[in-house]
């Protein structure tokens, strides 16, 4: 009874940290280029969550047509901020960059919260379940993990074939070496941003799919945190690093908290988001590179 | 005898708008609450500004140090409730206990995040304030998410009367008295080894390290005193004056970004930038409520955004420049 449950909810968590990691890929994107932190990172994520839930409450489209046009947006939004905001702070100290993204999220919110209310909403698209014996997955969580691989799968061709992912990677390596190789190194961190971000609101639809309630314009702060943790698993300035952190995020986060549910007069829920903090120290303090880069 | 003193002028200005807060709100009906308000955001601005302002660290977890203080407080109100005649003694034990606790933590966050630089470090401080939370809530420490009232100890202790002056009057009084302080320290720092040390790691870490400046040490130095600061604030204006406290209001992390956003508009590192700050924003912040109650935070973004674009070194960071050969410059620090 125990591991039929214990594996189910292993199964559920890996389905859901293929989202995470979806979800984180932006925020690593823009520390590895910019070596700028978005604390405003989840306010991103709710924008693509009402992008979601407005086209198919509104127009009827279903979320797997919303996630190309959650990229544009994203990008748009992408492009606005580094060009109005995030252009003068690249080299400012931290505190500074750490400040704007957090206003910019704050904006966000706001502005959302403005057109929308505050109040809680959901949508229902339902496309049948699966069962998989120890546990049930309905086809919408199935697509959401479907379409977030492939577009991990995608980013990383993009990366490793395209001359614009190359100068993104050279900037990572090394900006001033690659500015002196002739990459217009302020493009890229244009570039850079606006495609992380885009990335994020895209993740925002996909979350829909997995979770299609509790949309609120406040709903991002737990993934901002959730992100962090992940990005560090991942080694922070690795998009795919952060992609495979997630994964093992989602187990973590389901497997700890079957574990913790059995020991008795403690409330199990938190329990897992502390042992994930401690992770998060622990993993800064030994590895800042990540779990998976042993290089 | 006049050069000794000169030191302490730049405290003039600093101290001369604490004393108009306190006869502002004394003396005029319906300010107090207003000025109290004011008062917690020039001593939260104050308390942050020894180490954010001195060190260049942004610690995006400092108000768990403002919980531990309220948390320290409440546990000694509550545990010695039932002692007979404890009376007053009882603010002072609560005061010691939210030091104590404070201390202990800056000290076990301190071994562990100030090894980490930047944006690293900043992500770091989110864990652990977040991790704290989590562990009050998950193994049910000091009651959990149920949190603590207590209205009653209060009352019981003090009797209704004396209870209610210290929550609407002596609360307040006390966040002054330790913005005050926070402000003597933060002089007597930057005029010592102490803040020229922090100086030189503020502006180059490794630099200041080739120098042979003992960085973890001034770093930690800093921390630890601003850790105190803020949980003696929190014993204050949080659990003395709203006699309750919930895991998930004192480790708010919007609270953090308030006092970030109050340094950064005085100007980091300046003695007087706090109080400008916290005045700016505290009257900003209340008269967009009653103009725009709900979309205050829609107007204040883009102002920040604004600030950190166009005037990076905050007002007092401008002033002092401008200022800087003329007599009154004395004065502004």
């Amino acid at each position: 009874m125990f591991w039929e449950q214990f594996s189910g909810n292993l199964i559920q968590g890996l389905a859901l940290g293929a989202i995470y990691g979806m979800a984180t890929m932006g925020l690593s994107l823009i520390f590895g280029v910019l070596k700028i932190v978005n604390v405003g990172h989840g306010a991103f994520i709710m924008v693509g969550a009402f992008v979601a839930l407005w086209l198919f409450n509104a127009l009827g489209v279903i979320p797997i047509l919303a996630i190309p046009v959650a990229l544009v947006i994203g990008l748009a939004l992408g492009f606005l901020f580094y060009y109005t905001v995030l252009r003068r702070l690249v080299h400012a100290p931290e505190l500074a960059s750490l400040l704007a993204t957090f206003s910019i999220g704050v904006l966000l919110e706001e502005t959302v919260k403005l057109i929308f209310g505050s109040e809680f909403r959901g949508y229902n698209w339902a496309v049948g379940k699966i069962d998989l014996g120890v546990t049930v997955l309905p086809v919408s969580k199935l697509y959401a993990c479907v379409g977030s691989a492939l577009i991990a799968v995608l980013l990383y061709l993009w990366f490793k074939k395209t001359r614009a992912g190359t100068a993104m990677r050279s900037v990572v390596e090394d900006s001033e070496g690659a500015s002196v190789c002739g990459v217009n190194v302020g493009g890229v961190y244009a570039q850079s941003f606006a495609l992380g971000i885009s990335l994020t609101v895209a993740s925002g639809v996909l979350l829909t799919m997995f979770i299609p309630v509790g949309i609120n314009p406040y709903m991002g702060g737990p993934y901002t945190l959730k992100a962090f943790v992940i990005a560090v698993l991942g080694g922070l300035a690795s998009p795919y690093g952060a992609f495979f952190g997630g994964l093992v995020f989602g187990l973590i986060e389901n497997g700890s908290y079957t574990l913790f549910a059995l020991i008795p007069g403690v409330e199990p829920f938190a329990l897992t988001r502390f042992f994930s903090f401690v992770m998060l120290l622990v993993i800064l303090l030994i590895r800042p590179t990540g779990l998976l880069r042993a290089k | 005898m006049k050069t000794r003193l000169a030191k302490y002028y730049p405290l003039i200005p600093v101290y001369g708008a604490y004393l108009v807060m306190f006869f502002i709100g004394k003396n005029m009906s319906g300010m107090w609450q207003l000025m109290a308000m004011l008062a917690f955001y020039c001593a939260l601005g104050q308390a942050f500004n020894i180490f954010l302002g001195m060190t260049g660290y942004v610690d995006f977890g400092y108000v768990a140090f403002l919980g531990v203080g309220t948390y320290g407080m409440a546990l000694g109100i509550t545990r010695l409730a039932h002692v007979e005649g404890i009376g007053l003694s009882v603010i002072v034990i609560g005061l010691a206990l939210a030091v104590l606790m404070a201390t202990l933590l800056s000290i076990a966050v301190g071994a562990v995040a100030l090894r980490l630089r930047g944006a690293y470090f900043a992500i770091a401080t989110i864990g652990v304030n977040e991790g704290f939370r989590y562990l009050i809530e998950g193994a049910k420490i000091w009651n959990g998410s149920e949190g603590m009232i207590f209205n009653a100890q209060m009352n019981q202790i003090f009797g209704r009367e004396v209870a209610s002056a210290i929550s609407t009057f002596w609360a307040d009084v006390l966040v002054l008295i330790i913005a005050a302080a926070a402000a003597f320290v933060t002089l007597v720092y930057m005029r010592s080894k102490i803040g020229y040390a922090l100086t030189a790691l503020r502006e180059d870490e490794d630099a200041a390290k080739v120098m042979g400046i003992n960085v973890t040490k001034y770093k930690i130095i800093a921390f630890i005193t601003s850790a105190v600061f803020a949980a003696l604030l929190g014993a204050a204006a949080w659990a003395l004056k709203t006699p309750y406290v919930f895991p998930p209001e004192v480790f708010e992390i919007h609270y953090t970004v308030e006092a970030i956003i109050i340094v950064l508009l005085g100007g980091a590192g300046t003695l007087l930038g706090p109080v400008v700050g916290g005045l700016i924003y505290g009257v900003s912040k209340y008269w967009l409520a009653i103009i725009i109650p709900g979309f205050q935070l829609l107007i204040f973004a883009p102002i920040i955004i604004l600030i950190i674009v166009l005037f990076p070194e905050g007002i007092v960071g401008m002033l002092r420049k401008k200022l800087r050969s003329r007599p009154e410059g004395a004065f502004i620090l």
